[in-house]
């Protein structure tokens, strides 16, 4: 008697735990600033076999609110978070983090990625070399957003004649190449690169690529 | 026979006690305060890089003018354009880069993806917690 009620309360005591199963704890968007923000879901089922109770939803950012429509799920019971991310003057890689916390003190963590294009994106916006490296030269890929934004690269000057940069046009408004080379890497050396664009027509961007000698 | 259950029950709550015991010291004392995410390091390890470690505050420059970490640079999203050449003058590619904010804000891990993102540094680190850690809070 006493064995079994033994074996009942610890497989009990075991099991009791609801969890909560994640869709896509991790989800990653790619916006254009003119979007101003972006919602989306985060999907659960709890697939434990008791209820589960959140106690509390909430965000790293004051940029983003995520709501819950109710508070208990039952086992087997699906649910989703509505999140909102407002960019303001945010831009490039964002991550926001969303903490989710069960009465049972519990927590997940989802995370949030979204990254704010710039009309031209430069992949990357830095090269370098070591001291006594090869003076090759390297490859930065501008590029625009998916939605069709043309952008001219007019031109790109270095701060420091010992790093030259040439221009690739790969698609006119849409791919440019940049080479960039030092003259040597016998020496320390930082210099930066200025590329100036056609847009936006009234007030037209420039964009800075990092070069460094280490 | 009510003693029996009597006894039946004070012998299950005595077995349950010593791994309720041992469950509650993990949860309390052993566990993160809050989980470790992708790309975060905690405190002693990253302390353990020494001078192979750059330290980055990725909070608001006030806060960093009121207190930061010894040596660290200050690096946040306000004022990145402003700042960056300066972490990249200081910046060593041997060097890991390890950013930290306030625990469960969303400063640090938002400068670390750009820095992987758009400068491509390979070895960024968040510090769990942030300077709360540091300060032992």
């Amino acid at each position: 008697m006493i064995i079994r009620s033994l074996l009942a309360f610890l497989a009990a005591a075991t099991c009791a735990r609801a969890d909560l199963v994640w869709e896509k704890p991790v989800q990653e968007f790619h916006r254009v600033p003119d979007d101003g923000h972006l919602a989306t879901k985060f999907a659960f089922k709890n697939t434990g076999p008791g209820t589960i109770k959140i106690k509390r939803v909430t965000s790293s950012c004051g940029c983003t609110s995520a709501k819950l429509a109710k508070n208990s799920f039952a086992p087997g019971e699906s649910g989703e978070i509505e999140v909102k991310f407002t960019f303001g003057f945010r831009r490039g890689p964002q991550r926001k983090g969303i903490s989710v916390t069960s009465d049972d003190k519990r927590e997940w963590v989802l995370d949030l990625r979204v990254f704010i294009h710039e009309p031209l994106t430069l992949a990357p916006a830095l090269v370098y070399w070591r001291v006594g490296d090869a003076a090759d030269a390297k490859m930065v890929k501008l590029t625009t957003p998916a939605d069709g934004t043309k952008v001219g690269v007019k031109s790109v000057t270095s701060s420091d004649p010992r790093v030259t940069a040439t221009v690739q046009t790969v698609k006119a408004g849409g791919e440019y190449l940049v080479q960039i080379k030092p003259a040597s890497t016998s020496a320390k050396l930082a210099a930066e690169l200025t590329v100036t664009t056609d847009f936006p027509a009234d007030a037209p961007r420039s964009y800075r690529i990092f070069a460094r000698i280490k | 026979m009510i003693g029996r259950i009597v006894r039946e029950v004070l012998l299950l709550c005595a077995l349950a006690a010593a791994p309720a015991a041992i469950t509650g010291y993990r949860e309390l004392k052993l566990r993160p305060q809050t989980p470790l995410a992708s790309g975060e390091v905690m405190l002693g390890d990253a302390q353990a890089w020494g001078d192979k470690a750059i330290w980055v505050d990725a909070r608001p420059a006030p806060k960093f003018e009121r207190k930061h970490i010894p040596g660290a640079l200050s690096l946040n999203a306000e004022t990145w354009d402003a700042q960056v050449a300066r972490f990249l003058d200081a910046w060593d590619p041997e060097m890991r880069v390890i950013v930290y904010g306030e625990r469960g804000d969303d400063a640090a891990p938002t400068v670390a993806l750009r820095l992987r993102e758009e400068l491509k540094i390979p070895e960024v680190w968040v510090l769990h917690d942030g300077l709360d850690a540091w300060e032992g809070r």
